[in-house]
This record gives structure tokens, sequence and C-alpha cells, in this order.
């Protein structure tokens, strides 16, 4: 703007919501310039490339035109939405700038898990297995000498349509006192098994007083590899009460599950490592129980998910088969167990369900999955990645099913990485780049200060710095960039992004070279995985209707930001649903209705397993998709055009 | 009944270059060597005319070496106690251009050093005419340190300048563009690795016609037929269009076959390997010519009698294109 300026081009009026009067524009300005001159703070982390979408604004009135349309949907742009670093004012204009938290939950590429949600029409009379019953029992007299036993029996078939009870020794011994107690009157507790004609298994006898106004919850548990989830519901509402997850306490016996199984055969190490999964379940099960002012004895019955090693370390079965061809299990259709011979720290007479299997590589995580995923129900050809440790993938639709497994590492978790950490409160879920000073704006859970990196984070960041030009294809850090950002650590090349006043602990937080080096080769075994799958069985991912992702992420991804570390295959972002720890989740519905635990012993005879090791393509795919996006650019088109155009 | 031999055509093609600049091109040497440029799979002349015959370089130091085989050095003599002479050696046996490998050591003891390395190149073009490559002992620092200085004192000779590996490219590539040189990249025997390191050399603007790639080779023997399978694979992607696998190939034939134990051990091996001055050129010819029949550009030599060998196979593949 220059004053002396004596015939100016057209001259507008901007007016923006939160000033009282308008903002004078030369045509062709930008809102973000407008906006700038009035005082107006518009975020624009990606430094005004129009890359992040950060700045939208809505145009209320009057004529802009819009230069980029990218991370705007068509109901944004019919809401007036522009971008304010991409859009110039074309005629008298009135601006609603919203806050930036609202941005953040309008953006076209952010997928959001799900809340839980009872399942619909949830009726814990017809779907639950774990009954409750109060029984007025006859005393026993000189008439009637039947045995305590048979009396609970009798009433409880006559109340309830129990064929057969089945009771362990120390429910015997401790019968007789219960019932005289309590005047022969108690609620009993009880589950009905599997299947239609099995025999019902006693829980708890307790005195009907006792039991009245207290609830009866159930667990269901997600032992990943790297980090444990337990979610406690009332099992009468189906509701769930708390949700809890925590580091997997075997990662510091090993990584990956082929160590765990090497740690598992070396003398005590299989019992070590039993009680140090069990050490986490019982945290997390005293925590949720804890803030749910539930007692653990309520807590009846617990359905358990995870991959075939984990259920062979928790229950105690060697896994050493597993690791060794031609690779195979103890057991995939374990029986209904005692939580005090399992070792959860629950009602030790409560049922321990653990759930199916398919093989030695795609466990009861898997089949739950699928479940949750809604896969063996899906109408057209869709993908299940799950973004864990094991980078487990299914393939198929209602017809079939085909699924893989490659071991990706914990990185995803935030484990493995120098500053990484669960998806919780204080993690960098994400971050943006300025391309010109190297700046980066980082979002953190629960707007704390910057404890460490998660999942999510550590895919925007690696996107960023890669589209930012701060990393190479090889993933290797520029170091001549000539930003304070860049600098040399104890591990080679790294990058700060958040300074030590901006932390927690008061120390920098830095992404490494080997961060990133394990970052990739994580990305490149779950690219590999599903390329791999979809080759075998001769479907083009192109063909594939909907892509379904499970993982530990939280609550968040960017599906963008993934698909240009070359994560997930460059498809419409539309096609992507992001469903969150889906394993917890089918243990969920698992937990809730027999029918659904039924679904998921169909899911598991039904899944073919295909063994990647099998021949070298796997490997061949890998090494290809260790670079960023791919080795082979033209897999990656919208990225290529992004790397393109802003070089 | 007349048999009708199919012929494939490809979409793609094999980059030509050339390396060494004459007083012309504004560099010193007096001859130049150009290679690349296929249509098709290796000899196969009733496909595709192959415009240029692979080359052959021989193998310097710049000082004596103390491991090399006591054969290459009888047969060398005293020219390889300095690169110059021993350069001018390779050129009267008939080679078609000069590598000069560079080790961790420069004069005696001492740590390789740019003036050292400056000076021994001086030296290589100083008493021949043929085209050089300059390859650094292999490790990004000391390359760097040496190959940049190097670069800089010989501007506009279109060296070939090496290892460019995945971590010392940037500055490399720098040197080389800012100076009219080739590079050298180098990859662990994978088409994948191969491919990843000339995407990365390309994005920085350095020209299709300045990389030669060597995508690592082992001797007959210690798995030459991964190296083989390798280069086929890079061939087969080049003629389909794959840009970033049509760079020329170098490889060391020389180097692999000397250090197998069946060159290098003249005592106390079974008779039936037979004399074992033969022995070790046979081992190092038929590396060498099995390399060419993958599809080597350039292969690099370490006797005289095998440069000789590997010319007559080379003579013989070429002269099929006539029958």
């Amino acid at each position: 703007m220059s004053e002396g300026r004596e015939i100016p081009v057209a001259v507008y009026a901007a007016q923006f919501d939160s000033l009282a009067e308008p903002v004078a524009v030369d045509a062709g300005e930008l809102i973000v310039d407008a906006a700038r001159r009035g005082g107006v703070q518009i975020q624009q982390p990606c430094g005004g490339q129009g890359r992040c979408g950060r700045c939208a604004v809505r145009v209320e009135s009057g004529r802009v035109r819009r230069r980029s349309l990218l991370r705007l949907s068509p109901t944004d742009l019919a809401a007036g939405y522009a971008l304010a670093c991409q859009t110039v004012v074309e005629g008298d204009i009135a601006i609603v700038v919203p806050p930036p938290e609202r941005i953040e939950r309008r953006l076209t590429t952010d997928h959001v898990a799900p809340e839980v949600a009872v399942p619909e029409g949830y009726d814990a009379g017809r779907s639950q297995s774990v009954r409750r019953v109060v029984l007025r029992l006859v005393p026993p007299s000189m008439d009637d000498q039947r045995d305590d036993w048979a009396r609970l029996e009798t009433t409880l078939r006559r109340a309830a349509g129990v064929e057969r009870l089945q009771a362990s020794l120390e429910q015997v011994r401790g019968l007789g006192a219960v019932l005289r107690a309590s005047g022969w009157e108690v609620a009993v507790t009880f589950d009905t098994g599997r299947e239609q004609d099995d025999a019902a298994r006693l829980i708890r006898v307790q005195g009907a007083a006792e039991a009245a106004g207290r609830p009866l919850c159930g667990l269901a548990v997600d032992i990943g590899t790297t980090t444990v989830t337990a979610w406690l519901a009332d099992l009468a509402t189906g509701r769930v009460l708390q949700q809890a997850a925590e580091y997997n306490q075997q990662i510091s016996r090993g990584e990956d599950v082929i160590s765990r199984i090497i740690y598992a055969g070396k003398g005590a190490g299989g019992a070590e490592l039993r009680d140090l999964v069990l050490d986490t379940i019982n945290g997390l099960v005293a925590a949720a129980c804890g803030q749910a002012g539930v007692d653990p004895d309520d807590v009846v019955k617990a359905t358990v998910s995870g991959n075939s090693t984990m259920m062979h370390l928790l229950l105690g079965i060697p896994p050493e088969s597993i690791r060794r061809e031609p690779f195979v299990t103890a057991m995939n259709h374990l029986p209904l167990l005692r939580a005090g011979e399992v070792g959860i720290a629950m009602h030790s007479d409560g049922v321990v369900d653990p759930l199916p299997g398919v093989a030695s590589y795609v466990g009861a995580d898997i089949t739950a999955g699928a479940l949750a995923a809604g896969l063996h129900a899906a109408p057209q050809t869709t993908l299940f990645i799950d973004v864990g440790t094991n980078g487990e993938t299914v393939l198929g639709s209602a017809e079939w099913l085909v699924a893989c497994a490659c071991s990706a590492g914990p990185a995803f978790e935030g484990a493995g990485i120098e500053h990484g950490m669960r998806a919780d409160r204080g993690a960098i879920e994400e971050v943006w780049i300025d391309g010109r000073t190297y700046e980066p704006t980082c979002r953190v859970i629960g707007r704390a200060r910057a404890r460490g990196i998660c999942g999510s984070g550590l895919i925007s960041l690696v996107a960023e710095m890669f589209l930012t030009g701060i990393l190479d294809k090889a993933g290797r850090i520029d170091a001549t960039l000539g930003t304070p950002r860049v600098r040399t650590g104890p591990h080679g090349a790294e990058y700060v992004v958040a300074w030590a006043g901006e932390t927690e602990s008061g120390e920098d937080v830095v992404i490494t070279t080997v961060d990133i080096d394990n970052l990739v080769r994580a990305k490149a075994a779950i690219y590999a995985g599903f390329t791999v799958l979809a080759d075998a069985t001769g479907v083009s991912l192109d063909s594939v209707d909907r892509i379904l992702i499970g993982g530990s992420f939280g609550k968040y991804i960017n599906v963008e930001k993934a698909i240009e570390i070359g994560l997930f295959p460059d498809k419409p972002w539309d096609r992507f649903d992001y469903l969150g720890n889906t394993s917890v989740r089918g243990a969920y519905l698992a937990l809730l209705d027999r029918e659904a635990r039924a679904e998921i012993a169909r899911i598991a005879s039904a899944m073919t397993y295909i063994e990647l090791s099998a021949d070298n393509s796997f490997y061949e795919a890998f090494t290809s998709a260790l670079f960023l996006p791919h080795t082979d650019l033209s897999r990656f088109p919208s990225v290529a055009a992004a790397t393109t155009n802003g070089g | 009944m007349p048999v009708e031999i199919p012929k494939d055509s490809w979409p793609g093609a094999v980059n030509t270059v050339t390396l060494g600049a004459t007083g012309d091109q504004g560099g010193s040497r007096t001859s130049t060597v150009t290679i690349g440029g296929e249509r098709s799979l290796p000899f196969m002349h009733f496909e595709s005319p192959m415009p240029h015959r692979p080359a052959i370089a021989m193998e310097i130091a710049p000082a004596r070496p103390a491991d090399w085989s006591a054969v290459l050095l009888e047969a060398w003599g005293a020219t390889a106690d300095d690169p110059g002479s021993w350069a001018r050696a390779c050129e009267e046996a008939g080679a078609d251009l000069i590598l000069l490998q560079f080790g961790l050591k420069g004069s005696g003891d001492e740590p390789v050093s740019a003036d050292f390395a400056v000076a021994a190149v001086k030296a290589v073009l100083g008493s021949t005419g043929l085209p050089l490559v300059v390859v650094g002992p292999g490790q990004a620092e000391v390359d760097n340190s040496i190959l940049v200085p190097i670069a800089d004192a010989t501007k506009g000779e279109r060296l070939v300048l090496g290892l460019c590996e995945e971590g010392n490219y940037r500055t490399l590539v720098a040197a080389a563009m800012a100076n009219d040189h080739l590079v050298l990249g180098k990859t662990p025997m994978d088409v994948n690795l191969a491919k990843q390191l000339n995407i990365l050399m390309s994005d920085m603007g350095l020209g299709r016609d300045r990389v030669v790639m060597d995508p690592t080779t082992a001797a007959l023997g210690y798995g030459i037929e991964y190296g083989y399978s390798v280069m086929e694979r890079l061939r087969l992607a080049a003629l389909q269009g794959d840009g970033m696998t049509q760079f020329p190939i170098l490889v060391t034939p020389g180097a692999e076959a000397w250090k197998a134990k069946e060159s290098k051990v003249g005592e106390g091996t079974p008779a039936e390997w037979g004399e074992w001055r033969q022995r070790g050129m046979n081992w190092e010819a038929l590396t060498a010519v099995s390399l060419v029949e993958a599809g080597a550009h350039v292969v690099v030599l370490r006797h005289p009698e095998s440069l000789r060998r590997v010319r007559a196979a080379i003579d013989e593949l070429m002269a099929s294109e006539t029958a």
C-alpha cells in the first residue's frame, strides 16, 4: 500500500466479524493480507502455501476468487469457506474467522475414530451370556433333606431355565455358609456359555441383600505387542464405563513377537512374560475400576483379544512352535477359562473368554477387528489394515477373507522412538511446517505442554518434513538448510519439534534420523503387506471399495499425510475410514453379545491366512517401499503432484 | 522349415553417457568413451544394434598397493610404483579408460589427504589421454574430503567421481555438477536400492548423461548369480521405460575376483585346481565376461592378460552383430 498513489486500482471494503470497521483492500489482494492489516489473527501453520487448510474462513457475502480448493469439501464450499492464504478479494466482502479449534475438526483429511456406542438395541436379557437372578430357596427341614447344591440347582432351573450348572470345589465349599447367612435368599451369577446347550458356569452366589444395587461388569481386553487396552463395561446397560491403555510391560523383554517367543523359551522367561502382561492388565483393571467406582469383584466376565503370541504368553502356553516352521499355534479356539486360573484381578470365578485366532500370525485381534470393522458383512471388496506392531492386513468381503501379517515394529504406537509416546495427554498428534522458515506448528492432545510425539504425530511430522524438503526421499535430514531446528545430536542429524521452553519435561522434543528410519521401515512393511496380499489374491487395489484403518493412534489419523509418506495407498480420502482400536472394539462387542462372539468364531474359521515369507515377493515389495513415498512414484500420483508443485 | 526368431521391441533405452572430455570439449583427454544407448538386452543385435561396445577400465592405485596379489604386482612390475607410469602402462596394454582407486592411506602411513589425492589424479591425467574414473575409499566423509578438491582441480574433464552413496550423494553430486563431471553411484546388490539412489541424485538436477551406476557384483563362486540377476532386472526395467534404472552400469570384477581364495592362494590348494597364476586370470576373465553378458557397460579389471582375454570375448560378442 503506497500512500502517494493517485489512481488506486479498485479498492474494496472487507468486513471481518471481529472488527468494528471494514479494512480497505486492493483488488486482487489476499484475504490473509487484509486480515493482517486489520489486526485479525489468522493462523497459517504451513506458511501460507495452501497446504494445511488451517486458515479457512467463511465468506458471508461478496466476491472472492479461490486459487486453490485443496482442503475444502463441497459442503465447505457451499457454506462459503475459503482458504485465506489462497483467496483474493474481488469486491466488498464480509468475512467470519472461525476459532481455530472449529477448523481442526472440520478438515476433510482428518479421520476421527467413531465414539464408542452401545450396540443399537442392546438387550442384556437376550444377548448377554452372564446373568444374575435372585432366588428364594426353601430352607431344608426334616421333611426336605435335599443337599444345598440340589436345592440351588432346582430353584435356578425353575427360575431361569438352567438345565446344568457347573461349579468348582471352592464354590461348593463356600455355598452352605452363604445360603444360611443370607436366610436362603441369594443372588446367583452365572454364565450360560457360548453355545445354547452348554452347561452354565456358576460365577458367584451372594446374599440377595448384598447384591442389590451392585453392578455387573465385564472387561474387554486387547493385548497388543506394544499397547494393552482394557475397557470396563456395565453388562446390564452395555455402556463403557472406563477405557484405559498402557504400554505392554513385556516390551522390556523384546519389541516384537519373535523376540518375546525366544525370551519365553529361556528358563523362566515364559513365566516372567506372563507376569509382566498380567501386571499390565491388572494395573489397567485397577485403574479403570478405581475411576469408575467399581469393585473388581463385580467384574465377572472378560473377553480377551490379542495376537496369537500374546494369547499364548498370557495363558502360559509355550509359544515356541509359532516361530518355527511350519508355524503352528498350540490352540486357536480356546475354551472358556476361570479368571483365577488366568490371573486377571477380577472376580476369581469370573469367566475369561479368549477370542479365537486364525493362525500363528493372525490372531484374535484380527478376527475381533474384522468383526468390529464389519468386514465379514461388507458387500464389496474391502481392505482392513491394522497399523500396529504386527501390521496385519485383511482383504475381502462377506464372501471371502484373506489375511497376512508382517513385522512393522512398534513405531506407530510411539514406542522405540526417542520422544515417542502413546496417544495420550501431551502427545503431539499433528504437525505443520512452514516451508520457508522450517518452523513447526503442533497440535497437542489435551492442549497440554508437549511431552512427546504419538503415532499420528510421527506420520504428520515425517510427511511435513518430506514435503518441505527437510527430508529427502530416502528419509535423510538435509543438514544444509540453515535452520536451528536441524542439528546434530547423539544419533546423527535431528529436527527439533518443540524447544525445551514449550515442553513439559523442559527438554527439547526431537525426531532423530534413527526414528525416521524406524518409521520408514514400519510404513514400508505395512505397505508391502497389503500390496503383496492384493497381488497374491489377484485383486487390484483400484477395485477396493473401502479401506478401513485400525490402530492405536488415539482418536485420529490424517489420511492425507499417511498417503504422503507412503503408508496407505494413494486413493481418494473419502474411501478411508479410521476405526481406532478395532481389536478392543471387537472384544467389547463379543463381551456384550454371544451372537457377536459366535460371529468372531465364524470369521476365524472362514479367514484364509497367507504366509508372506513363502517367497521373496514381500522382501522385494518392502525394499521398494523403503522410500518416501515409494521407489515407484507412479503409485503415488497425488504425492508426485504435491512434491513437484511445492518444490 | 524356416524358423522365425521372435523379436522383442522395447519402449525404453539405456542412457548414452560419454566419459572424459577432449581439448575441444573443455577437457584434456585424447579420447573419450561413450557407453549405453541400447534398446534391447545385451548383444541381441538382431533386435536392435548395440550402439557402443562395453568398455574395459584398468584399476590402478595412487601408490603401489599392499593388498594386491603378488601375481598382479609382478605383471605390472615397477610401473605400479607411480600412478602416472601405471596409467600409461594400462593405456599401452589397451585399456579404454583408467579407474584410480584411493584407499584410506596416502603416502606412507599418512591418512589420505586432499593434496595427495589431487596430485595423484593430476599425475594420471598428465601421463595418459584416457578418460578417468576416480573412486574414494568408500567412507562418506573421507570420500567427500578428497573428491571435492579433485572435482575442483579438474573442472571440465568429465571424470567419473565415486562412490556416491545414500549418505554422501548431496556433496558429490553438487561437486560434479559445479565442475562438469560425472558421478558413480554405488548400492548394495538390490534393484530398488539402485533405483532409489538414482532418484535422489536426479532430484538434485543431475543430468541423465552424468550418472553411471555400480549395483555391486560378486566374483564367480561368491554370489555372481545375484549380481547378474540384479543387472538383468535393472536392464529389463530400463527397457520397459523406467527412467530411474536407465543408467549405464560399471562393475568391478577385477577387485572381486582377486579377493577370491582361488585367485589369492598359491599354496596348499588341491592339484586339480591347476596352476595358480592361470587360475587367478581365469577367475577374473570369467567373472568379467559373465558380467559383460549380463549387461555391464564398463568392467574394471586388474591383470593385463585378463584385459586381453575380455577384449577378445567382447570382440566376438560384438562380431555376432554381422552374423
